[in-house]
Formats: C-alpha cells, structure tokens, sequence
C-alpha cells in the first residue's frame, strides 16, 4: 500500500461508512425508502437537479443549490485550513468559532462605517477581518510560546470569551444598529453595497467570490506549505521540535506565525460570511463553522488540498440538508454525518490495521519489514 | 439583605451539581492521563437519555441511564484512545460534533423541537430544623444531586490521596510507565477512569434533565461542559479545587441572573457579556501566571505505548 493511498482511503472510508450510519438511523427511526428518498434530497439540494434540468428544467434548479454549495463550502475551507494550519506547526486550533467571531465583527465594521470604493472596500475589509482573527489566536499562541499555557485550553476558553464578548455584549449593546422606523433590527448596521462580496452568477444564484478567495486561500496555502523555506520549517517544528531546533530553525518564530496565519484564515471565513451573504453581524453568528473546521481538516488528513475537498462534499450535504427537511428530516442531518465521519477518522488507526490484515491476507507472505509509521496529527 | 443572600445561595446550589459532578468526571479521567474535552457530548448524551428514561420509568432509575449514557460514550473516547492511541483531543471533539447533531436529530425525529415531554422531577428534600435558620436555610429543599455534589468532592479527594488506587490512578497520568514497572496494567487503570469520568458526566447531564429542568432541550448542556472543562483547570486538577471553582462559577451564574431580574440598572455599567466571559477569562489569566502546563498531570494527552521510553 502506497504513502499515498494510505493517507487519503481511511478518510474516503470514514466517510463512506458515515454515510451509511446515518442512512440507518432514518432507516431505524422511520424507514429504508424515506431514508433513500431523502439522501436523494440531499444530494439534488447540493449538486443540482439535474433529471429536472436536463429534462428541460430551468438553470436555476441547478444554480441555485451548487450557489448554496460554493458558499457553505468556503466557509468549511477556511476553518478548516485554520485548523490544518496549526496542525502542521504541531498546535490544536479549536479556536477557530472565536477567531471567526472577531473577524465578522471587524468585517461588518469595515463594512458599514468605512466608504469606499468597492475595488478597496472589499480588500480592506478582508484584511481587517484577516488581522482581527490573527490578533485574537495570537493571544493563544503567545500564552504557548510564552507561559506554555496548552493551546486547547487556552483556544477553549478564548472561544467562550468571544461568544460572551460579541454575541452577549457588543452586538446587542453599543455596536447594535440604530434601529431605521419602526423596524427593529438585530445585530449591527447593514454593509454598504460597495463591501459586498460580488456574486459570480447573478442573482439565480448566491454563488459569490467568497468561493474562488477560499479555493485561492487553499491552493496558497498548500504551495507555501510545500514549496517555501518558511513554509518547510513550519512543518519541520511540527514533525519533531528538537530536530528543528537542533537544525536552526526559528521555532518559536513559526509556531507563532503558523498560530496567527491559522486565525486569519478563521477570521477570513468571519468576513466571508458576513460580506457574502449575511450582509450585517447577524445577532449571533450561529452556525458553528469553527468547530466544523476541526472536522473538514481531520477528515482531509491535514492537507490543504484535501480539506478544501472536504469542505466540497460537505458544503454539498449542508446545502442539501435543508432540502431534506420536506421529508421530515432535520436540516442539522449533514452534521451528524459529519460527526460521524470525524469519529471515525480519530480511528485512522483501525482502518490502517484493518487494511493491513487484508493485505496480508491477499499477499500470503511474510509483511513488510519495516513496521509502517502512522501519521498522527499532533505528537 | 438576608433574603438576597438566600435566594443566591439558593439557587448556587440548585444549579452547581451539574457543573460539579462535570468537572469531577473531567478530573478524574485527566488526572489518569486521558485528555477530556468530550465531557459536553457526554452530558448531552446523559441528558437526553435520563430525559427519555425518565418518560417509562421513576426518574431516580433514569438518572442511573443517564450515568450509563455518559460511560457508554466515554467508552468510544476509550476504545480510540487508549486501544487504539487516538488523539485524545481529536476524539473528544469528534463526540461533541456527534452529540451535538446526533441529540438535535433524535430530538426532532421522536418529539418536535420543543423538547421531550415534561418528566416528574427529582423530588425536593426538606431538612427539618434548618428552614428557618437565615442563611442556612439555603441549604434545605434541593433534590438529591445537591447534596451529592455536596459530599463526593471529599470523598473523590479521599480516593486520590489516601488510597493505593489514588496514588495509582495519579501515577498513570504523570508516568505510566512506572505504574507498568510494578506490574499493574495501564490501560486498565485509564479504563477504569475514563469509564467514571463518563459516569460522573453523564450524572451531570442527567441532573440538568430530571432537576434543573424537567425535560431535555434542544440546546442542553448550552456550553456547562466547557465551563466544567474551565473550573477543573481552574482548580488545578484536584477534587476539591474543581468543586470550590464549579460552586463559584455557579454563584457567578447564580448572581448574573439575580442581577438581570432585581436590578437591571447595574448591568448597565457591568454588560452581561462581562460576566459571562469572567470565568474564562479568569482561567486564562491563572493559567498565564501559573505558566508551564500549571498542575496538568505529566503524562496528559500521550497514548501510552508499552515499548517507548
């Protein structure tokens, strides 16, 4: 079995296997076709009807629900790169939610309060969102490298502070919008046109450039964590500290930078949110895409690239979940697949032994001399 | 004044059990080396199973489900990371992620988004003699699990400091391997403690369901396992440091809602969002000066691997 296949088929089997768990909890509580016709809902709502279409339906059927898609899956992409990030440093981000919390509020009031011309408006207040996550996982990475305060405490602790902070205070207190007639508004002042995300296919579809900038921020990632010097010390302080140490490296140096790069990418997703398609800070920031992040990167064994594929089939089960609702299922159902599809991943090694039985089963001969190295996220 | 006072050690008392058996759990699964952070899947899963026990049969009985949800749970965190030397952080998380959506889906697919049907709650205790004593008599008229929560601390903290299992239980969280010199088994003793983190957990969890409340909602335990999570850190890993930091994050609780219904006016000048994050933030600013891993016990988030010294 190659390096290769090796990373990458316990997370296809993980999912595949929490696929069918989760067929047979709606098989079990209600019944086999239910559950079949709603995994059928599922995936129209997600990639398109395309029988509809192609039997000459309109293109929204299938615009509308890959739009939703793009969307949903660019937010994955984002924390969940945030997470791979701090993996790859050695550092368990599960601060993404915080960090994505102070980068939607620092977007929605760039948004709002700055005029400027859309070419600008949109960069800055990306960049605003960007530094407002970096700063707030820097805390976590400054309490590491400084006090050794672990980061999954620390991360834990930062988030409900956010939580506590925004949602609880700011948003429904000093930064709350000033309320226009008789309409009273949750959350803070709407964004200005000029901040808003544009949309790629007009308004059939809430596809907007929040997905090519999460795609972009995939594919940066991946080429300078394998193609720079920085990027290779970066990963060189995550395999083994001493060595890196011992080598030269600035460890101290990139453990914090990869811990701030993790943030802003977190805070990003904030921003994409917001100026895609929230259009405010909404009253509180709700789904937790931050912790969904800790999913997408596991479940794409750390690799830019494959979170940024996780992310793809997830955002296509989300947007289809709501769809799934016409047949009685909760639209939270694609999480629970998620969840699923995580716990098994935490087993990558079952699946690596489970692989290895059959092999040798297959090959009937003495196994490899060399007993496999297992890549465990974080030492 | 007396009558303020009352009603805040009241309702401390009401409300801590849950956060105090939590952070017990959460103690005693870390202090054998086995990282924790699942304990919030664990209570929501001892909360809706007491909650849905509760419906067919008396609610004591359903509290015991609830315990045994909460080991069941725990024995999955268990299966990954002591057999299979998981992540323990990863995990913990994965059981958050599948309690969280898993809870929503069951709830929504048996009984509607309101919640289970209500349940008789855990019957009230009178102490005879102290309800009218001022103050004390805050401690008269809670159901059971308070005065649980009241008593187990100590004898957790007996446990660990005074008996051969204790001392056995700290050594396979700060040395494993010393524990396996002796002959005894490792992952039998980390068993043993994640399975009575689970229990205490999912007790937890039940006492939210069948005490605090009287059904299970949707968004049960709201973050408690977290804040658990927050006062044994806060506590520095022991029993009755846990205790003393889960009774006053629910005075704090306690106080904040107090505040919010008798006097508005001062929540003005202090936000709500303030107190609400004063307990994590105090965590962190213990942990910042404590500084290197605090008290964490040694071996803490490494799988134990009978041929790496």
């Amino acid at each position: 079995m190659g390096e290769r296949t090796r990373q990458v088929l316990p997370s296809v089997l993980s999912v595949l296997l929490a696929l069918a768990v989760c067929w047979l909890t709606i098989a079990l509580t209600r019944d086999a076709d239910t559950a079949t016709r709603a995994y059928l809902q599922m995936l129209w709502g997600g990639v398109g009807n395309w029988p509809a279409f192609l039997d000459g339906g309109s293109g929204t059927a299938v615009l509308r629900p890959l739009g939703e898609a793009a969307m949903k899956a660019a937010l994955l992409t984002l924390t969940g790169l945030s997470v791979a990030v701090a993996f790859k440093v050695g550092l368990f981000n599960i601060g993404a939610q915080g960090q994505m919390i102070w980068g939607a509020l620092a977007a929605a009031l760039v948004g709002a309060h700055v005029s400027l011309p859309g070419v600008l408006h949109v960069p800055l207040a990306l960049v605003a969102a960007a530094v407002a996550g970096a700063a707030w996982a820097s805390i976590a990475g400054v309490l590491k490298l400084k006090r050794g305060v672990h980061e999954v405490i620390s991360t834990i602790m930062l988030n409900w502070v956010a939580v506590s902070l925004v949602d609880n205070w700011l948003v429904i207190g000093p930064l709350r919008a000033v309320a226009e007639g008789a309409s009273s508004i949750t959350g803070t002042a709407e964004i200005l046109p000029s901040a808003q995300l544009p949309r790629l296919l007009g308004e059939s579809s809430r596809l907007n450039l929040g997905f090519p900038l999460a795609l972009a921020a995939a594919l940066g990632v991946w080429v300078w964590l394998s193609r720079t010097r920085s990027g290779y010390e970066t990963r060189a302080v995550g395999l083994t500290p001493e060595a890196a140490r011992a080598a030269g490296i600035p460890t101290l140096r990139r453990a914090g930078g990869a811990m701030a790069l993790a943030g802003a990418l977190a805070g990003l997703a904030g921003a994409v949110l917001v100026l895609g398609t929230e259009g405010r800070y909404p009253g509180s920031l709700g789904a937790p895409y931050g912790f969904d992040g800790i999913a997408i990167a596991l479940i794409g064994n750390n690799h830019p690239l494959g979170a940024a594929l996780a992310a793809a089939v997830f955002g296509v089960l989300r947007a289809g979940g709501t769809r799934m609702q016409l047949l009685g299922v909760h639209k939270s159902f694609p999480e629970l697949i998620q969840g699923f599809a995580l716990l098994f991943v935490a087993g990558r090694m079952v699946w690596l032994a489970l692989l290895e039985r059959r092999q040798k089963r297959a090959q009937a001969q003495p196994p490899a001399t060399s007993q496999a190295q297992v890549e465990v996220p974080r030492v | 004044m007396f009558e303020v006072l009352h009603s805040l050690l009241f309702s401390t008392l009401d409300a801590a059990p849950a956060l105090v058996f939590a952070a017990l759990g959460a103690m005693l699964s870390e202090r054998a080396g086995v990282v924790s952070v699942g304990v919030e899947g664990m209570m929501r899963t001892g909360a809706f199973c007491a909650a849905v026990a509760a419906l067919v049969m008396p609610t004591p009985l359903a509290v015991l489900v609830g315990m045994a949800a909460g080991a069941g749970i725990a024995a999955v965190h268990g299966f990954l990371s002591i057999r299979w030397r998981s992540d323990q952080v990863v995990s913990g998380m994965a059981l958050n992620l599948v309690a969280m959506a898993g809870g929503t889906f069951l709830l929504e697919s048996l009984y509607g988004p309101n919640g289970t049907p209500a349940i008789t709650q855990l019957s009230r205790w009178n102490l005879p003699g102290l309800s009218h004593v001022p103050l004390l008599g805050a401690l008269s008229g809670h159901a059971a699990p308070t005065y649980l929560a009241l008593t187990l601390p100590f004898l957790f903290h007996l446990l660990l400091s005074r008996t051969p299992l204790g001392l056995r239980l700290r050594a396979v969280g700060d040395k494993p391997h010393a524990v396996a010199t002796l002959g005894l088994s490792v992952p039998a003793l980390r068993w043993g403690a994640v399975l009575g983190g689970g229990l205490m957990a999912g007790l937890g969890g039940a006492v939210l369901s069948t005490a605090v409340l009287d059904r299970f909602e949707q968004h049960t335990p709201a973050g408690l396992g977290f804040m658990a999570l927050a006062a044994m850190v806060f506590g520095r890993w022991t029993p009755l440091g846990a205790f003393a930091a889960a009774l006053f994050f629910a005075f704090g609780n306690a106080l904040r809602i107090g505040l919010a219904s008798s006097a508005p006016w001062l929540l003005d000048l202090v936000p709500q969002g303030f107190l609400l994050a004063l307990p994590y933030l105090l965590t962190l600013l213990v942990l910042a000066l404590q500084g290197q891993r605090g008290h964490a016990p040694a071996a803490l988030g490494t799988p134990y691997e009978q041929e790496s010294r």
